[in-house]
């Protein structure tokens, strides 16, 4: 009830970020929100089932694409673009699922490193997606209605995780990553499994991807599918807390605010204290922020500690 | 005559392609880490000789051993005192950590370094040998032999030695290893040390085929790791052999298909190897 009740409050004070009528904070709070479910809609393969995906950058690439064609050459309007988008980007899903899930570990992590510029390479000789040179959007100033729908899409993404966190689904999938063999033993069919949250996955990551191409009203291929955004999403979900429901939002909003505050005042540096940022926290929290919370609260600054006694050599 | 030309271009990039990927393969059979930051040891590597040549004005092969000296410290001391503490989380970790020290080594470059390109250039960088009609640039062909010399140096290591004898028993079977008296802590440092030797020689002799910046890191260990997969982790000459291929397919790629395309083909190639062979990818998983 009290759980219940103080995440309203933090979904009201969210909704309710664009009444101050800061442009800059509104626009902050787009890229953040946007950037959360990407994390978000990266846990339910990454964090569920430990599959590592790096093909995420490419559901992305292909929402902003299917949105930029639907609306600049076709003129449909902004939701039909979004349903062409997340149709594109499920149907890759589906496509490249199939062969490569079949990979485990490492293998799969690479063998999707691939995507990203595969397609991108694609798109840029594709006329109807403007090859090289990308696509303009139709121009819309209301930052406040995008901010307000990627708070919608974010609160939509995490409902499913929390959904699948409790469901059967989710304790598949949580199997097939503590032991797929055991799980296959156990009758789970582990390839369906893994498809329907790669798709899952795919199906959020591009409606995100939508949004941000009608909100920045240009794409290109190279921004479109951008491997270090699917490293970001990595980190995010990883920072807050794998395979946990609200771990990658917080993961995502903390350290979205870092790099801001440091982009904007020394920029090398930032990008230097992002990567020790990391180094730090794989060695002192490595099973995230979320787990960290849990642990402090059991064993205080020894859960530091004790996360290095535990994996060291 | 132009596709034997090609080919020979991409014979020679290959060679140092496969000795990038030894350092990668040998630290991933080993350790089964998949060190990110293999590209950024790459670039420090070719950081060290360029300074030695350009500073001292000391002969950039010369230079290499001092470069791999070098590049051997800093890996040992990365992975006694920090990948070490982390080697028995899950695997994502150590993807995680070595890409948050490639972040950190990268811009520390930057900062040190400057983003400017830079070029190891000796004197005898235009000669050229004309054979049947082919055109073979000398400091190519002596880049590709030094890579075929370290491969085989470090064959010799892992078979002759008894150095190689313990990192060849710890990949096997690293409880069995420390059993025999294999110091765990110790042999996974002197290990990623030579994989990260092995990628600072590699650096240098890429500074003289091409050029170095902080940013190469990336692209060159996206490249390792595809090579080191065809190859297969035990062999060094069979990753010798997978750069090789790998340098041939993006040299036929960039001229026949166009050079947007050299990475999308590599990678391409890789998911059909991955997919097809299934049964090595169960085996490690």
């Amino acid at each position: 009830m009290l759980r219940a009740a103080i995440l309203a409050l933090c979904v009201l004070a969210l909704a309710g970020v664009p009444l101050l009528g800061d442009e800059v904070l509104i626009q902050y709070g787009i890229d953040a929100l946007l950037f959360a479910t990407l994390a978000q809609a990266w846990n339910i393969l990454g964090g569920f089932t430990g599959y590592v995906s790096f093909g995420n950058s490419s559901f992305y690439g292909l929402g902003v694409y299917g949105t930029a064609i639907a609306m600049a050459q076709l003129h449909w309007p902004f939701g039909v673009g979004l349903a062409v988008g997340a149709a594109l980007a499920v149907g890759c899903a589906v496509l490249f699922g199939i062969p490569i899930l079949r990979l485990r570990g490492h293998y799969f992590a690479i063998a999707t490193l691939g995507l990203s510029a595969t397609l991108a390479a694609i798109i840029a000789n594709i006329d109807i997606a403007g090859k090289n040179i990308g696509l303009i959007l139709p121009l819309t100033r209301a930052d406040a209605a995008f901010y307000e729908e990627a708070l919608l899409l974010l609160i939509a993404a995490t409902a499913t995780v929390a959904w699948i966190a409790k469901s059967r689904f989710g304790a598949a999938l949580l199997a097939i990553r503590e032991d797929e063999d055991a799980a296959l033993v156990m009758g789970i069919n582990t390839t369906r499994y893994k498809i329907a949250a790669l798709t899952l996955s795919a199906f959020f990551t591009a409606i995100a991807g939508g949004i941000h191409a009608y909100w920045i009203t240009f794409v290109d291929p190279g921004g479109a599918f951008d491997l270090t955004l699917n490293v970001r999403m990595v980190i995010m979900a990883m920072f807050g807390g794998p395979g946990t429901v609200f771990g990658p939002l917080l993961g995502a909003f903390i350290l979205s605010a870092v790099y801001d505050v440091l982009a904007s005042s020394i920029s090398t540096a930032a990008a230097l204290l992002f990567g020790l940022v990391i180094v730090l926290a794989v060695i002192f929290m490595p099973r995230g922020l979320w787990d960290l919370a849990g642990g402090f609260r059991r064993s205080g600054a020894r859960y530091l500690l004790q996360n290095i006694r535990a994996h060291r050599l | 005559m132009l596709l034997a030309q090609i080919l020979l271009n991409g014979l020679l990039l290959g060679g140092l392609y496969g000795l990038m990927a030894l350092g990668m393969a040998l630290v991933w059979g080993v350790l089964n880490i998949v060190n990110l930051a293999h590209g950024a040891f790459v670039m420090l590597g070719g950081y060290c000789v360029y300074f030695l040549f350009a500073g001292l004005g000391v002969d950039p092969f010369a230079a290499l051993p001092a470069a791999m000296l070098a590049m051997f410290a800093l890996g040992y001391l990365l992975q006694r005192y920090v990948l070490n503490l982390i080697i028995r989380s899950a695997q994502l970790n150590t993807l995680l950590i070595t890409f948050g020290l490639d972040v950190v080594l990268t811009y520390l470059a930057q900062l040190a370094f400057t983003a400017d390109f830079r070029t190891i250039n000796p004197s005898y960088a235009g000669a050229n040998l004309t054979v049947f009609g082919l055109t073979l640039p000398l400091l190519r062909l002596a880049a590709f032999v030094a890579a075929l010399l370290l491969a085989s140096l470090l064959w010799i290591v892992l078979q002759r030695t008894r150095l190689g004898r313990a990192i060849r028993a710890t990949a096997q079977n690293l409880t069995a290893a420390r059993l025999y008296g294999v110091d765990p802590a110790r042999l996974y440092a002197v290990t990623f040390g030579l994989g990260a030797a092995l990628a600072g020689a590699a650096g240098g002799l890429y500074g003289m085929v091409s050029q170095v910046t902080p940013y190469i890191g990336a692209t060159l260990t996206a490249k390792s790791f595809v090579i080191a997969i065809m190859g297969g982790l035990e062999n060094p000459f069979g990753i010798v052999l997978g750069g090789i291929v790998i340098g041939i397919i993006e040299a036929l790629a960039a001229i026949y298909i166009g050079p947007t395309f050299t990475d999308a083909i590599s990678f391409g190639l890789l998911v059909v190897i991955l997919v097809a062979r299934p049964t090595r990818s169960l085996r490690s998983a």
